[in-house]
């Protein structure tokens, strides 16, 4: 099965297990979960259900294409449900049976993994999915987000779609993995790794990346104070993204690191209070 | 009375490893005290389980509680009825709580007077109806090392309930938790083929399992998992590397274990072993395989569940295990790229913890450290061989590997790694093996370094965590040490006694303290500071430093005092030698051995009692009325012997000068069992001396000389250890 097959397996999967199948957010993040149908999802005291593609940048695990397991950017496969259903490992399995993964004849082992993300205040527990040794999930119920008790609890499934190709395929390098049947992985993003890779960690521009990171969180603030929780939190990702690549570039001294995470964590806190005193409808 | 077998299987979504024995062991405690206050009487309490299911199951429960009558004491007999006869409103209201008539309650004697008492009888309850009430609890109560909700009910557990199975014979014992109403279904494992096992009798509980393959007691798991893995392990050609903490958790991770054998390929042993293992191990859960030789290019893993598809398993791990073994030598290529000198200063943005700088400033103090530890052991009166510029080499290395992709990777081979690299870097093989066993000791039994100057680097590390976390006020609590300070005290204490380091702790402790930082450092290149707003002070938690010190010391004299029991002093003798066990740890152990070997002598005990008298009197002589002087008054020799008139007194002094010298001297060579003999002698003058002198006399001159002469001989006394905490032969 082709990388854009597994994608495809999936949202109809899901699609038919009754979740909305959004797009990705058109901004770049570290994880599927700054995604605002997860971020705002899991907060609201509404049921949800969405399933989404969503690449992932993290500058740090570039390795400028030479690694055949890490990319400084990669796709992740996110569900989110609210109020997490009670048959939803079930379901989960099903997923992966439609994707010719049956647990059945392979080893499947459910790794105590608990996820924390300091900058959204969030945490949450379930574990790393591992299917014959290979990490191909992240099962999480969500239980704090901003500092907040969540009610009811989410359960957010996030695939590994590189790990489940490499398996399916056979391949040893994610580079060589049929994208589509005429495309390989390499064809699309080998350039971007070793571009990106190059850009990371030798070429950003510090004092640019340093100057938006203080001019966005400032925007954040402002627009938060007029009651824009979206436009805030777009704010809360765009410096959660220039945080990252700052760390890449080697930019943040061991006591800049705490003090900026707790930063973007303030204000992400903001935007949170002001989404739980008035929803995103205003 | 009838009784029947009941079972009960709480159904979870995976539990980590972790959490199962301990929830099966709260299960089985529980429900025996649940039984005992209910008064449900049965032949055998039993718990097994898995990770997706804790199971109870008790023995031949009775059906039913026998009904019981008892008497219920009440008000004084005198307030039955009023002095017109009638019955009064306490006695109506004690008969009433008790369902009983006024007329029914009964005079009963007791030691305090007559009372009155209600007979009253305790209907006997159906064992359904008391499990159905008391089960919730008991599962409720199970505690969990973390502990999550996810329903509307917002209970608490470590997983997900799926399933409740509440049997008593072929009864449903009803009831509903956390959302899940119980029945008569067995958990059946997600995904598999088997239809859901709905079993009509308790007693079908555990073949039903069978049936689906699940083996739920978890020593006959352990035991077909030696079993089968050793016998996987002998058809592959080598000998199973056991590993208690990863049997473990795999017995519980797995609810019908069955090995694999596998290879990789052999020219991946030309990675450390410590590498490939932790791959093994943490990847694939993976148990390595060894000749005489050395690590065999093969492996047992574990899966779980029968044995379908067992070549694409295979297949499955050494292809995930292949490319972790890939990406290990991938980064192990590039961190060879550069010496480990060159990494040093890659340390200043590897983070040390939160509110104490870098790994580069930790190296700086370690390093410093150490050279204060070796200039005081080789100054002295017996200074001891070192060569200070290893222990420099290593201090100065041993952080290096931080800097390392591979330790990014494998964190918990730091260390290990930077010996490695050491190695390959062409350095000194002390210094290889001091960075190798820099952590060492791993564990309360582990080794400790095996060269001298590996292990002073050691302990200058573990000291100068010591003082920061204290610095910065993380004092362990009795519940927690998340910085395992009580390790880092411990294996400072196992280096001195091992080496027999007469190292003066207290000092090193200060020494260690006054490096810290009084806040963190600033901000230094490659790390320019970009956000120049955001330097400001520390929180204000941080103890004062002088505070800090005192708490430490106060720490590590507890460390000291347990590590003295363990090894098997008695607790009255640890105390006997805590006021200056740290000035040097051999020393505190070679007087605790002296006091040991004396404390079979019937003198000895006879010896401490009169000392113990000795320390009270100065103890309890105030300053006041000692002429503002104080019990521990020093007079000079001369002026002590011409205040001092009372022949007792007299040769309670000669006797105490006869032997001064000789304690002193024994003491100096360590000799502490020789000085505890000599003392011994002092045992009749100082017997005498009690029986013909008061010390506490009118005459404040009088009084004060000998005060004067017992503080001289409690100092004597206490050199060598503070008798007056011994409590006898033992």
């Amino acid at each position: 099965m082709n990388f854009q097959e597994i994608i495809l397996e999936l949202s109809r999967f899901w699609a038919r297990e009754g979740c909305l199948i959004i797009q990705p957010y058109d901004m770049e993040k570290g994880a599927g979960t700054f995604n605002p149908a997860t971020f705002f999802g899991a907060l609201s005291p509404e049921p949800t259900a969405v399933a989404y593609v969503e690449p992932c940048r993290r500058p740090t695990d570039g390795r400028y294409g030479e690694n055949p397991n890490r990319l400084g950017k990669y796709y992740q496969f996110q569900v989110l449900i609210k109020p997490a259903p009670c048959d939803i490992i079930a379901k989960y399995l099903r997923s992966l049976g439609c994707l010719g993964l049956d647990g059945r004849s392979h080893d499947l082992r459910w790794i105590e993994d608990d996820w924390e993300s300091p900058t959204l205040g969030a945490s949450g527990l379930g574990w790393e999915v591992r299917f014959d040794g290979m990490e191909i999930t992240q099962f999480t119920y969500f239980q704090i987000m901003g500092s907040m008790p969540l009610n009811p609890i989410p359960v957010e499934i996030t695939y590994g779609l590189e790990r489940i190709a490499l398996y399916l395929q056979k391949k040893k390098s994610v580079f060589d993995l049929d994208y589509s049947d005429r495309v390989t992985y390499g064809d699309l993003h080998l350039p971007g790794e070793r571009q990106f890779s190059r850009y990371h960690f030798e070429e950003a521009d510090i004092e640019l990346l340093a100057r938006h990171f203080k001019e966005f969180e400032a925007e954040g603030e402002r627009l938060a104070a007029k009651g824009l929780t979206l436009p805030a939190y777009d704010c809360v990702v765009r410096v959660s993204h220039l945080f990252n690549v700052l760390d890449a570039r080697g930019a943040i001294s061991v006591d800049e690191r705490a003090k900026l995470i707790g930063r973007v964590r303030g204000l992400a806190k903001k935007v949170i209070n002001l989404y739980l005193e008035g929803g995103v409808a205003a | 009375m009838k009784r029947k077998d009941f079972v009960l299987e709480i159904g979870v979504e995976p539990l980590p490893a972790r959490f199962v024995r301990p929830a099966l062991e709260a299960l089985a405690e529980g429900s025996t005290a649940m039984l005992k206050g209910a008064r449900l009487d049965c032949a055998a309490v039993r718990v097994l389980g898995t990770m997706r299911r804790l199971v109870l199951i008790l023995d031949e429960l009775a059906d039913r509680t026998e009904s019981l009558a008892r008497e219920v004491q009440g008000p004084p007999a005198r307030l039955l009825k009023d002095a017109e006869g009638r019955f009064t409103p306490q006695a109506e209201g004690f008969a009433r709580k008790h369902g009983v008539r006024p007329s029914e309650l009964l005079t009963v004697p007791t030691p305090k007077g007559e009372f009155l008492a209600a007979r009253v009888t305790e209907e006997g309850l159906s064992a359904l109806a008391i499990l159905g009430r008391e089960l919730p609890a008991l599962i409720g109560g199970l505690k969990f090392a973390k502990a999550m909700e996810w329903e509307r009910t917002r209970f608490s557990f470590g997983r997900p309930i799926r399933g409740l199975l509440a049997l008593h014979g072929s009864k449903v014992v009803g009831f509903e938790l956390a959302g899940v109403k119980s029945g008569r279904a067995v958990l059946a494992a997600p995904g598999s083929r088997a239809k859901p096992v709905r079993i009509a009798d308790a007693g079908r509980y555990l073949s039903a399992l069978r049936n689906m393959a699940v083996v739920v007691d978890p020593e006959e798991r352990r035991s077909l998992l030696m079993k089968r893995m050793n016998a996987c392990a002998k058809g592959a050609g080598g000998i199973l590397d056991s590993d208690e903490a990863l049997l473990e958790e795999t017995v519980f991770m797995t609810e019908h274990p069955v090995p694999v054998a596998g290879q990789f390929r052999k020219e991946f042993l030309e990675l450390p072993e410590g590498l490939i293992k932790t791959v093994l191990k943490g990847q694939l859960y993976a148990f390595p395989l060894t000749t005489k030789a050395g690590l065999c290019p093969a492996f047992v893993a574990v899966r779980d569940g029968a044995s379908e598809g067992q070549k694409e398993v295979r297949e499955g791990f050494e292809g995930v295990l292949e490319a972790r073994l890939d990406d290990a030598a991938f980064y192990l290529s590039r961190d060879l790229k550069t010496r480990l000198e060159d990494k040093l200063p890659a340390l200043g943005r590897v983070s040390f913890q939160k509110g104490l700088g870098s790994m580069a400033d930790k190296a700086a103090r370690v390093r410093e450290v150490t050279l204060w530890i070796c200039s005081q052991l080789s100054g002295g009166a017996a200074p001891v061989a070192l060569d200070q510029g290893i222990a420099e080499a290593i201090a100065r290395l041993a952080y290096a590997d931080l800097a390392c992709e591979v330790i990014r990777e494998f964190p918990e081979l730091q260390g290990a790694m930077g010996g490695f690299y050491a190695r390959r870097n062409g350095l000194d093989e002390r210094v290889a093996s001091g960075i190798a066993e820099f952590y060492q000791p791993l564990g309360p039994s582990a080794p400790v370094p095996c060269a001298l100057e590996g292990a002073l680097a050691a302990m200058a590390g573990k000291l100068d965590n010591l003082a920061c976390h204290f610095a910065i006020g993380n004092i362990p609590t009795a519940a927690a040490d998340p910085y395992a300070l009580r390790r880092s005290a411990l294996g400072v204490l196992r280096i001195l006694a091992e080496k027999g380091l007469r190292l003066d702790l207290t000092s090193a402790l200060g020494f260690a303290m006054s490096l810290v930082p009084a806040a963190p450092p600033g901000d230094r290149p490659p790390a320019a500071n970009i956000f120049p707003d955001g330097g400001r002070g520390r929180s204000g938690s941080a103890l004062d430093r002088a505070q800090a010190l005192a708490a430490l010391k106060e720490f590590v004299m507890g460390r000291a005092a347990s590590f003295f029991e363990e090894a098997g002093f008695g607790p009255d003798a640890v105390r006997s030698v805590r006021d200056s066990a740290l000035r040097s740890i051999p020393s505190a152990m070679e007087r605790l051995k002296a006091v040991e070997e004396m404390r079979s002598d019937p003198r000895f005990a006879d010896l401490c009692q009169a000392f113990k008298r000795a320390s009270n009197i100065l103890r309890s002589s105030k300053p006041d009325q000692d002429g503002g002087l104080g019990g521990s008054d020093r007079l000079s020799a001369v002026a002590l012997r011409g205040a001092l008139k009372e022949p007792a007194e007299i040769a309670l002094l000669d006797a105490l000068e006869r032997i001064e010298a000789d304690v002193a001297a024994a003491t100096s060579e360590h000799d502490y069992l020789a000085a505890l003999r000599v003392l011994a002698s002092m045992k009749a003058p100082l017997d005498r001396f009690f029986e013909d002198v008061l010390v506490m006399a009118d005459d404040p001159v009088v009084r004060r000389s000998r005060l004067a002469l017992l503080a001289r001989m409690v100092r004597c006394f206490k050199s060598v250890a503070d008798l007056a905490e011994i409590a006898g032969p033992r």
